[in-house]
């Protein structure tokens, strides 16, 4: 029997190879009697083979006593075909007479004359699921939902455990009513077939909630369970899965719409919705003892004896099992003041600035001071190294040259502001920006100076070098690519604000953040934007490439993963502040500190947490990692080697 | 066997200058065995072209057939390249379509074609425009996936309004120096081949049941090639108000193809098959034409539509 579906068949091929449904002649009228006992009131539904009408039992003259009367006109032509409808449309009166569960509605009369056969069955006064949804923009309540399931799991596993089973086969919200005492009702068994294991069904039901083994022509309970939960998914989160690709729901969890939704619910409505149906609830009173569990009056003992279970957002992975709270520092080096600097580590001695004014040099293993070189400014900035040689600034407005073994003075090279890029070493050159609005080419051997590019504004975003280009960002939000030569600009892009964050370039591509909260990736060549995404707040942290993956943070607080090539994200992980630490990435993890004074470590496909650190500050130093041990800075003074 | 094709290109000139730039050869009848360009076809080039190595450009080749059992040819291709030359050049650009049009009558082949020429219409004005005015790149530039989605958002809603009661699939790819914008709804394909690579890479997902079905490990690829849902789509040109576009980014390494086409060659000619045509046939115009005439020689059940992108080495 065609069910009364008002949702068109979205086939979209060879719409000329369908065969065509005649239209319907001959609908009754209003005030027509049938068997002189049934006066139709009215349509209340169209379906392919009939209507279903509101009709009046003149039987009970003295009150109104409403039905549904289902119609069915036999409009085949082929004999076989004729008596196959008419002994579907049997079936599904013999099928509801048997049954008896308050859900399923009552069957008053069958009969037939000529083409047509009726079904008089119990009008139910209400409203079906869709119509619900339709009739707001809201979510539904998560409890009403939850309680409703509870009862269609119920008239499920009625029908299930019927002899023979009876498998509904079309669970959806528009054949869900909920009657005038708000109880569950489920109308349209038209399809319903008893069920005989093994047995192969013919390919009806509604594309959006039926399951995958369905289109092989399965049906089994397993299959109204996944209904079921296709049906719920869609209360829950308001997605019509009729306008989504097939079976896509694992792609669209459920918090993802609706974040009322408790965990557990979502879990039990995404295990209804396995593709493999052995992972599905064995039973719908399985599944109903799962949800009447979540019962707001059971919660508290449920809790209790799961508490182990809901730490923060993330499911750790397995790998993560190994490192719970407790992440003890290899060692810690107490600086004299604010950290912000991020560490570089080479032949094993890690180099830090400080706001104490030194440039630190710590042995990598042992923590133990090797040498430290003291500025006339803070140091806010993050050393480069070349040639036994470490280049950095200072807000002391100078550029040194440090001889990274001895710790002495090389030269210096004196801007007219505060220096907070960090140096790129190329070519022979140093180049960095300064707070006067110039960036600077040096001679690294000697810190004589080769040019300076004048911007409006300071320069913070420190200068990347890559083919025969300078890359870097200004204050006001210039983008430039200069000729190493410095004496011309190869092309030069504006974002809407400035950009603090430092170039990156891969693959031809440049990448950076800007305070008008976008990641920019552009083509190195020509400065035309391959892609672009934009986060909550402010992006001051660099991005990080590791295999295709684009990695940064965002002041809005997450650490972000986008494909290089594309942007498309990947995932984002909440952290509890301001992200200006630029990550660290290998294969291991991803290390990124945030304000909220914790270093995390996450993996670098997922996002899950794997863990994390706490520090006694702000961790806006970038991590480092050497030889499976992570190294940071913090606003609490401490430089940490955390174990990787 | 009628070899009534329709074809459409809005540009099929041969540039004579010299430099990287995005050659259109001009279309071919599928005869067998194809001849190579007739000298009455195609205008001979010009002597600048000694000055550089053809192996710079990229090249394009394209044809569409009618197969061997349709009535119409439903398909749209659309092949769209600019290139320049000078003190300044900049980077050559092609726009390359192919759609594949569902629906009685005649709908199906105008959907296709209303699909293709939005799309060309909206990327003409948006990427194509600014491009030749010069414009420095700012944060208010659109990114050509960006003005791929609106173009064939564009495309939807003119169909919706044209053709209502016909759809399209549509495959299409901006090339930009090397890398390629791939926007996608329906079941045409895109497929990158790398030199030295043993097998192609399908770069499009179909939206069709079956697929999503094998996906998901209920079909079979046997079981999905005789099932009697397999040309059900789940999305499409000009099937409501909302549609959902796939969008990849790609590199196409020196000497990479980008093939796109209709199921009318990848449901006739098996993978394995359609590459070894493709190593076979160096010019991508006559790799074309050999992949629609084994398409043919495949029994050409539907309409049959290629377009092959030649990177330079």
């Amino acid at each position: 029997m065609q069910q009364l579906s008002n949702q068109q068949p979205r086939e979209t091929k060879h719409i000329e190879e369908e065969s065509a449904i005649a239209p319907l002649e001959g609908t009754l009228q209003p005030g027509q009697i049938l068997q002189n006992r049934y006066r139709i009131l009215g349509i209340l539904g169209i379906g392919g083979m009939g209507a279903v009408y509101q009709a009046r039992d003149l039987h009970f003259p003295n009150v109104t006593k409403l039905c549904a009367v289902k119609e069915m006109i036999n409009i085949a032509t082929d004999q076989g075909l004729r008596e196959q409808m008419v002994k579907n449309f049997e079936r599904e009166a013999e099928i509801l007479a048997t049954l008896s569960h308050p859900a399923i509605p009552q069957i008053y009369d069958y009969f037939s004359f000529g083409d047509r056969a009726y079904l008089v069955m119990e009008y139910i006064q209400g409203k079906d699921l869709e119509g619900l949804m339709n009739g707001t923009d809201q979510f539904l309540p998560v409890e009403q939902i939850r309680k409703w399931a509870v009862e269609i799991c119920d008239v499920l596993h009625y029908l299930h455990t019927h002899q023979p089973p009876i498998i509904f086969r079309d669970m959806k919200p528009s054949n869900i009513m909920i009657d005038h005492h708000r109880r569950v009702r489920l109308i349209d068994f038209g399809i319903a077939k008893a069920f005989q294991s093994g047995q192969k069904g013919t390919m009806i039901g509604t594309e959006g909630y039926s399951p995958p083994e369905q289109y092989k022509g399965d049906a089994s309970p397993a299959g109204d369970m996944y209904a079921l939960g296709a049906t719920l998914h869609h209360l829950l989160t308001r997605s019509d899965p009729r306008l989504e690709p097939p079976f896509s729901f694992e792609d669209r969890p459920i918090k993802n719409y609706n974040p009322e939704v408790p965990d557990r619910m979502a879990s039990i409505v995404m295990r209804a919705l396995s593709y493999n149906f052995a992972e599905r609830f064995p039973s719908a009173e399985a599944m109903k003892q799962a949800l009447e569990l979540l019962a707001p009056d059971v919660v508290i003992q449920t809790i209790a004896s799961s508490e182990t279970k809901v730490m923060g957002g993330s499911t750790p992975t397995p790998e993560a099992s190994f490192a719970p709270e407790g992440v003890i520092p290899i060692w810690v080096f107490e600086a004299e003041d604010e950290i912000r600097s991020s560490p570089i580590v080479v032949d094993g001695v890690v180099y830090f600035g400080g706001y104490d004014n030194n440039l630190w040099a710590i042995d990598a293993k042992t923590g133990a001071q090797k040498w430290k070189f003291p500025t006339d400014g803070g140091i806010g900035s993050s050393p480069a190294y070349a040639h036994d040689t470490l280049y950095i600034g200072s807000e002391d407005r100078r550029l040194y040259a440090i001889d990274a073994t001895k710790g002495e003075t090389r030269w210096t090279f004196l801007t007219e502001g505060r220096i907070f890029t960090t140096p790129c070493v190329a070519l022979n050159h140093v180049y960095f920006g300064s707070d006067d609005g110039n960036v600077y080419a040096l001679k690294a051997s000697t810190g004589r100076k080769v040019w300076a590019f004048p911007t409006a504004r300071p320069v913070r975003s420190s200068p990347t070098v890559s083919g025969e280009r300078v890359f870097f960002g200004s204050e006001a939000g210039d983008f430039y690519a200069l000729a190493v030569s410095g004496d011309e600009t190869a092309w030069h892009f504006r974002a809407r604000r400035g950009i603090t964050s430092s170039p990156l370039v891969q693959e031809k591509i440049v990448y950076f953040g800007s305070s008008d909260w976008t990641m920019y990736a552009l083509d190195a060549e020509t400065g035309f934007v391959v892609w672009r995404y934009r986060t909550r707040k402010q992006i001051v942290s660099s991005p990080r490439i590791f295999s295709g993956t684009v990695y940064f943070g965002s002041a809005d607080g997450a650490v972000y993963a986008l494909d290089a090539l594309s942007g498309r994200e990947i995932w984002q992980y909440e952290t509890g502040g301001q992200v200006t630490s630029t990550p660290f990435v290998n294969e291991r993890g991803l290390y990124v500190g945030s304000v909220d004074g914790n270093l995390y470590c996450l993996h670098p496909d997922t996002g899950d947490l794997l863990w994390n650190f706490q520090s006694g500050g702000s961790i806006i130093s970038s991590p480092t990692v050497y030889d499976n041990i992570v190294y940071v800075g913090s606003t609490d003074y401490r430089l940490y080697a955390l174990p990787a | 066997m009628s070899f009534f094709r329709r074809l459409f290109g809005l540009t099929d000139t041969r540039v004579e200058e010299s430099g990287d730039r995005i050659e259109t050869a001009a279309p071919q009848e599928v005869t067998t065995p194809p001849p190579r360009p007739a000298p009455a076809q195609t205008r001979p080039l010009g002597p600048l072209e000694e000055y550089i190595s053809p192996s710079r450009r990229i090249r394009v080749g394209y044809a569409s057939d009618i197969g061997q059992v349709r009535s119409n040819n439903q398909d749209t291709l659309l092949v769209l390249a600019t290139s320049s030359e000078g003190n300044k050049p900049s980077q050559p650009m092609g726009l390359f379509i192919v759609a594949d049009g569902m629906g009685g009558h005649h709908d199906g082949e105008r959907a296709s074609m209303v699909a293709a020429q939005t799309i060309a219409i909206h990327v003409t004005r948006e990427l194509y425009l600014p491009s030749l005015q010069n414009h420095q790149p700012d944060a208010e530039q659109k990114t050509i996936s960006e003005v791929l989605a609106e173009a064939l958002d564009a495309a939807n809603a003119a169909v919706n309004a044209d053709v209502p009661e016909g759809g399209t699939t549509v495959t299409c790819a901006v090339v930009r120096g090397d890398l390629a914008y791939v926007a996608h709804v329906g079941d045409s394909r895109a497929y990158l081949i790398v030199e030295g690579q043993p097998s192609m890479e399908l770069l499009t997902r179909d939206h069709s049941l079956v697929r999503r079905l094998q996906e998901l490990g209920q079909l079979t690829p046997e079981e999905a090639e005789v099932h009697p849902q397999r040309n059900v789509l789940y999305r499409a040109i000009g099937q409501g108000d909302t549609l959902e576009v796939d969008a990849t980014t790609r590199r196409l390494p020196p000497s990479a193809r980008l093939m796109l086409c209709s199921d009318g060659l990848w449901g006739a000619v098996d993978d394995s098959h359609i590459l070894q045509i493709l190593r076979e046939y160096a010019d991508p115009q006559e790799a074309c034409e050999r992949l629609i005439q084994a398409a043919n020689e495949g029994g050409g059940p539907d309409n049959i539509t290629v377009i092959v992108v030649q990177m330079p080495r």
